[in-house]
This record gives C-alpha cells, sequence and structure tokens, in this order.
C-alpha cells in the first residue's frame, strides 16, 4: 500500500492519477454515507471514512485495519486534518484525533508515505 | 529567478522572503507588493510595524491590493516581494457584496503576468489547508482559489520552501545565498 497525505487541494489526486496511471473512475471518493469500495485501485477521502466511523462509535484505525487484506496493494489518499485549533465540537475533536491515529496506523503498513505540498511530492517513508 | 514560500503563521516567511528578494536584487531595484487593504487601527498598526521591519532594506513599496499589473506594469523592472498572495485572493474575491468568481483565474493571470514582468520575484503564501474545520461555502471556495494558485506557481517558480517555526524546507530547486 501506498500512503498519500497532505492538505486540502493539494494536488493528491492530480499526483495519483499521474504516478500511478489511474483515472478518475479508478478512483474511489468516500463519503460519509457508508464503506468504501475497497477494492477500488485507490481509495481517497479517508478522512470522510473517519468520519463516518465516529459517527457510529467505531475506531477508524481499527475499522480500517479490518479490511487490510482489501486495500494492501492500493493507494490511499486521505487529507492531513491534524494542525488547526482543537475544535470546539466533541465529534470534531473524536473525528480529528481518530483521522490521526488512523493515518499514523496506515503509515506504519504503508511501503511508501508521500505527503503533497502545493502539487510537489515529499516522501516521508 | 522565482520563489514560492509558504507555511503557517508566525513561521518566519516574511522576514525569509525579504532577505531572499534583497539578494536576488544584488543592488537592482527592489520593490515590496504591499497587498493589505487597511479597515481599522488593528491593520494600520500591523502595516506600520511591516514598515518599519522593511526600513533600511531598500525596497520600493508598491500598494497593490488589487490590479496587480496595474500597479506595476508603468515601472522600471525589477525585483518583487509579493507579500501576500493570500491578501491578494481575499481582496479580489470578496470586494463586493457577492463573492467574484472570476477572481480566481484573474489572480493566477496577474500573478504569472508579474512573474514575467519581474527580473526576480519572490511570492509569500499562507498554508491553511491542514485543519479540521468546517467552512461556508465562500471560504471553502476561497480555500480553494488559494491553494490552485499557489499550485500554480509552484509550478513555474524555480525554488519552493515551506516554513516550519523557522526552519526550511525546501520542496523544489535550491534557494538563492
Amino acid at each position: 500500500m501506498d500512503l498519500i497525505i497532505g492538505g486540502a487541494y493539494q494536488g493528491k489526486s492530480e499526483y495519483v492519477m499521474r504516478t500511478y496511471g489511474l483515472r478518475p473512475d479508478g478512483i474511489f471518493s468516500c463519503g460519509e454515507e457508508g464503506l468504501p469500495d475497497w477494492d477500488a485501485p485507490c481509495v481517497r477521502h479517508l478522512e470522510r471514512f473517519a468520519l463516518w466511523c465516529i459517527r457510529r462509535g467505531k475506531q477508524p484505525e481499527r475499522e480500517i485495519l479490518a479490511y487490510r487484506n482489501r486495500w494492501k496493494n492500493s493507494v490511499l489518499v486521505c487529507d492531513d486534518i491534524s494542525c488547526g485549533v482543537v475544535p470546539m465540537d466533541a465529534e470534531d475533536r473524536a473525528w480529528r484525533e481518530g483521522t490521526g491515529r488512523m493515518l499514523a496506523a496506515l503509515s506504519r503498513e504503508a511501503n511508501t508515505v508521500t505527503r503533497l505540498f502545493c502539487g510537489l511530492p515529499q516522501r516521508l517513508k | 529567478m522565482t520563489v514560492f514560500l509558504s507555511g503557517g503563521a508566525k513561521n518566519g516567511k516574511s522576514m525569509l522572503a525579504q532577505r531572499l528578494s534583497k539578494a536576488l536584487a544584488g543592488g537592482g531595484r527592489l520593490y515590496y507588493a504591499a497587498t493589505m487593504i487597511p479597515h481599522d487601527g488593528e491593520d494600520d498598526a500591523r502595516i506600520a510595524r511591516h514598515r518599519r521591519e522593511r526600513e533600511g532594506w531598500g525596497f520600493e513599496t508598491v500598494e497593490c491590493g488589487r490590479d496587480v499589473m496595474a500597479a506595476f506594469s508603468h515601472l522600471p523592472r525589477g525585483t518583487v516581494l509579493f507579500d501576500s498572495v493570500t491578501a491578494l485572493m481575499a481582496n479580489e474575491m470578496f470586494h463586493g457584496p457577492e463573492i467574484d468568481t472570476e477572481a480566481p483565474l484573474r489572480v493566477r493571470e496577474e500573478l504569472n503576468a508579474l512573474a514575467d514582468w519581474a527580473e526576480n520575484a519572490v511570492f509569500v503564501s499562507d498554508f491553511i489547508y491542514s485543519d479540521a474545520g468546517h467552512y461556508d461555502p465562500w471560504t471553502e471556495q476561497y480555500r480553494r482559489a488559494l491553494a490552485e494558485a499557489d499550485r500554480e506557481l509552484c509550478r513555474r517558480c524555480d525554488a519552493v520552501a515551506e516554513l516550519c517555526a523557522g526552519n526550511i524546507i525546501v520542496h523544489k530547486g535550491v534557494l538563492p545565498e
């Protein structure tokens, strides 16, 4: 698995399409309404999957690791939402922390971790 | 040479940008593109502080809260410190009662034109993309527009660096000495 992270609008999807030769239909975008298609070559917006978990009282880290066999050869993409002020709302705090723990776990699992900064890739692992 | 700097607030972007642009000018003309349009006493104080910090550096201040090239095109060419893309985008998108939906493209064109015009340019922006906020649609449009302007500048700039607690992370090229 290759993990791609970065702030919002930093060019992560563009980088994935360029690097892995994927078209938009090869990239599944998580929503807040259900489980992702873990068999897609690339799953993005995992921060929304994390929010889906939090709203159902589940831990994003534990949930995603349960599907490890499905994404172990995939590209996973997630917004980094960790750097702002601690949110006032309890659900947002749980979401932010749950996303952080999920990304730390995915980083351990990943073959490579790449961060996008203004469209430029930075290899972290 | 063109340089792009970004990062969080109070990480040393402006001071580094001043140093780099002065070095790039090499004694030639050196412009400070002032993008802030003051709205209250706090803004006036901030502008006065920035002016004091620039004293003795040899900058000519060019006011360009909007319409960048209108302010520069009649001047002799030189090195430009543009601080900041963030303020320009806000000024251009939110100058009227409604959001100006043509502003994002116009800002990218203006900044490209400035980079073409300048002998050297250092652009400063702000990294506002890694928090857990839920924003209203206007703010979200602004974040996207600023990110797209940042990315376009990063494609064309010779060097790109991120500032983090005063430390420099170079993402592209080599910063000037």
